[in-house]
């Protein structure tokens, strides 16, 4: 009887056990879109490998992907915001782009939720442009930043010195516009591969603070200046001198790249995910450096760039708590799987003593960037939409030949009427 | 049944279920457009903001100014209908007469020409994107022929005639295939009395083949018409985000990209009263040529 007594007691204790395991952990399925579609994306692999961790952390918490190309997630978020239809968790750009899905209230401040501990873990400074009112909307997972990247093997085969000015670049197009070589590449119909070059010019010659006004549209600010223009001319001087493929307005960013790739083009202004995409053999032939300076601008130590790119929580989730926890664990170790697979700069702190594997071409960015004295956003990241969508089309526009300089600054000046 | 038939109130019931879905899916979403157009652009979410603004976005749309890339788009698209209407329909007319007329291979051609219509429009951008990037600046480059600057979908005049072509080479089987079965519906008798008076191919087309596929000509030129003014797919595909070039692509843009719904709206309204008048216009010039007796007695009662 006692036996049985014991047997009941230890059963009743079990089911209970179990129900409050259950309450603890009742099974949640969340939403998530991202960008990284495609297989040659250099952030993807490390994803895959962040959810599969995540899934093996919280059992419980189920997630169904929807799996986007970058331009494509852009206007498709923009247009689920309208109908309070955001995924629970969800990739976005940090700076305008935010702000708008912020002031519409598609997004869930996320203050609440981090505690000191969490704070502590991030790196200083990039929540900057995903804090709006004193509110943290969105969680970082990498620091971004535009280089350049030579390819030493073209380099060394045709005596040309990686340019360290502005001088010193259009010496090295002209010496591989010489040999038969085409110096830059940039993918012209994609549109945002040339602002990665039209954006990091103007910094060099305008300044962080001028470029900021402009993008941030501050009080005062303007493009109709001489250093907005000088800008936009060096950039105009480089379609001119044959830097690029003639082609190059009709390319996408991949087809762009392809050439790079093989190994046939020296010189590339991209972002540092772009380190990613390098193969192993290629990482060996590339150094990324620093874009060249403009002599008496004062900008030299001044970089494109900050924490750009992140993961945000929709306003409307019904799993608030969840959507929290998926969220911080992605952005925490995409930030650490992405920089161990070279596809990125560390948003979070942590110690990666340990990797001696890690990407060769990402750690001269590192090492560049290390004593940085500003990071500026894209433009076509910091401006929203009609403002984002026209910086895009009239740099397209100087690369076709269909505006001068001069009409850039004009049609730019428009954003603030 | 002819008492229900004669009976207007059982008729309207018959058709009731049909009138209201069709002013559901069509009609309302048309008069909304109509309505948003008139109003001023409002943040997202925000909609007691707005207020009435009349012709406003429609002034807009054609106000000249360099960045107001809407007219040049109108004209864009007017200059594809043009070359539809007289390169396009011509070509296809051609190759159903000669079909029509009998040649060796009559169904294997007809279905080669068929073929491009049943690709997804996708594909065929993508394969004319491949032609355009790929085999034909190699192919000039092995002529030494200078490549067009920023190539054929970069280069400003080039582009356009870039965008149209795929289109226009896709649907010549299209129009090919409408008029081969109005020739093919028109009756031996006739055709046999001309051969025996002794009328060449050739006049036999342009007196009697032709004249008599009047109303499907019409209903060809009205495709191709509707088709040019709300052609997207392709250009989008071939010219990426790039572009504005035509008034859907301009539409599309000002709507899910500039978020500028009203404006977006007011180009909307623009393409349909477009279309309407065009098919209108259609209407009536072929309405006034059958008064005036160019459409043949014969072809007439052929359709009655």
């Amino acid at each position: 009887m006692k036996k049985l007594v014991a047997l009941f007691l230890a059963l009743a204790m079990m089911m209970s056990l179990s129900i409050v395991f259950a309450e603890e952990h009742k099974e949640v399925t969340l939403t998530m879109s991202s960008i990284w579609s495609a297989e040659t994306e250099a952030n993807r692999a490390p994803f895959l490998k962040t959810l599969a961790e995540f899934e093996e952390a919280y059992p419980w918490i189920h997630i169904e992907m929807d799996w986007n190309e970058a331009n494509a997630w852009k206007d498709k978020g923009e247009n689920l915001a309208l109908s309070d239809s955001l995924p629970d968790v969800f990739y976005w750009n940090a700076g305008g782009v935010l702000w708008n899905l912020v002031g519409s209230g598609d997004i869930l401040a996320l203050n609440d939720y981090l505690t000191d501990d969490i704070m502590a873990r991030i790196e200083g400074g990039t929540l900057t442009d995903m804090t709006f009112d004193g509110k943290v909307y969105q969680l970082p997972y990498t620091k971004a930043c535009s280089a350049l990247y030579c390819n030493m093997e073209l380099f060394d085969k045709y005596s040309v010195k990686i340019p360290e000015t502005w001088d010193d670049l259009i010496e090295a197009v002209k010496a591989f516009k010489a040999a038969g070589v085409t110096p830059m590449t940039v993918g012209g119909s994609d549109q945002w591969p040339t602002n990665m070059y039209t954006d990091i010019i103007a910094l060099r010659f305008a300044g962080d603070a001028a470029c900021r006004a402009c993008y941030y549209k501050t009080e005062g600010a303007t493009f109709m200046t001489q250093d907005w223009l000088d800008g936009m001319s060096a950039f105009k001087e480089l379609i001119d001198l044959g830097a690029f493929p003639a082609d190059a307005a009709s390319l996408t960013r991949d087809e762009s790249e392809v050439a790079y790739f093989a190994g046939e083009i020296p010189m590339y202004v991209h972002g540092q995910w772009f380190a990613g995409s390098l193969s192993p053999e290629m990482q060996q032939k590339v150094k990324a450096v620093k874009f060249p300076t403009v002599a008496g601008k004062k900008t030299d130590n001044q970089w494109m760039g900050g924490a750009a790119e992140g993961f945000c929580v929709s306003s409307y989730t019904k799993n608030p708590d969840e959507a929290f926890i998926l969220c911080q664990f992605l952005a925490e170790n995409q930030s650490k799987n992405g920089f161990i697979a070279g596809a990125g700069l560390p948003a979070w702190k942590y110690d990666f003593s340990a990797y001696t594997d890690i990407n060769p071409v990402l750690l001269q960015i590192v090492e560049a960037t290390s004593n940085a004295e500003s990071f500026l956003l894209w433009g076509n990241t910091a401006l929203t939409g009609e403002d984002a969508t026209l910086i895009g089309q009239t740099v397209y526009q100087v690369l076709a030949g269909e505006i001068t300089p001069e009409q850039w600054c004009e049609d730019m000046e428009t954003i603030f009427q | 049944m002819k008492r229900v038939l004669s009976n207007k109130w059982s008729i309207a019931v018959f058709v009731l279920p049909t009138v209201l879905f069709f002013s559901y899916i069509v009609i309302v979403p048309i008069v909304k457009t109509a309505l948003f157009s008139l109003l001023n652009e409002i943040p997202a979410k925000v909609h007691d903001q707005s207020h009435f603004v009349g012709l406003q976005n429609y002034i807009t749309m054609f106000t000249p100014g360099r960045r107001n890339e809407f007219p040049g788009a109108v004209s864009n698209s007017l200059l594809y209908a043009a070359v539809s209407v007289f390169i396009q329909l011509p070509f296809s007319l051609l190759i159903s007469l000669i079909l029509a007329n009998g040649v060796k291979g009559e169904n294997l051609y007809r279905n080669v020409f068929f073929i491009p219509v049943i690709i997804s429009s996708v594909v065929v951008s993508l394969l004319w994107q491949r032609i355009y990037k790929g085999l034909l600046p190699t192919l000039l480059e092995q002529l030494s022929i200078p490549i067009p600057q920023n190539g054929f979908l970069g280069n400003k005049e080039l582009k356009i005639w870039a965008v149209s072509l795929p289109s226009l080479w896709q649907y010549v089987g299209y129009h090919m295939l409408l008029m081969y079965g109005a020739l093919r519906s028109i009756s031996t008798d006739v055709m046999e009395a001309a051969t025996m008076d002794g009328a060449s191919g050739a006049r036999m087309a342009f007196k009697i083949q032709i004249p008599m596929i009047k109303p499907m000509l019409k209903v060809c030129i009205s495709f191709s018409l509707i088709g040019s003014f709300k052609l997207f797919d392709t250009p989008w595909i071939l010219l990426e985000r790039a572009n504005k070039q035509f008034p859907a692509l301009s539409m599309y843009v000002e709507m899910f990209s500039n978020h500028k719904y009203s404006y977006a709206s007011a180009q909307a309204m623009f393409i349909v009263f477009e279309c309407l008048a065009f098919t209108l216009l259609l209407n009536f010039m072929f309405r006034e040529r059958q008064e005036k007796g160019m459409i043949p007695e014969g072809s007439k009662s052929e359709r009655e």
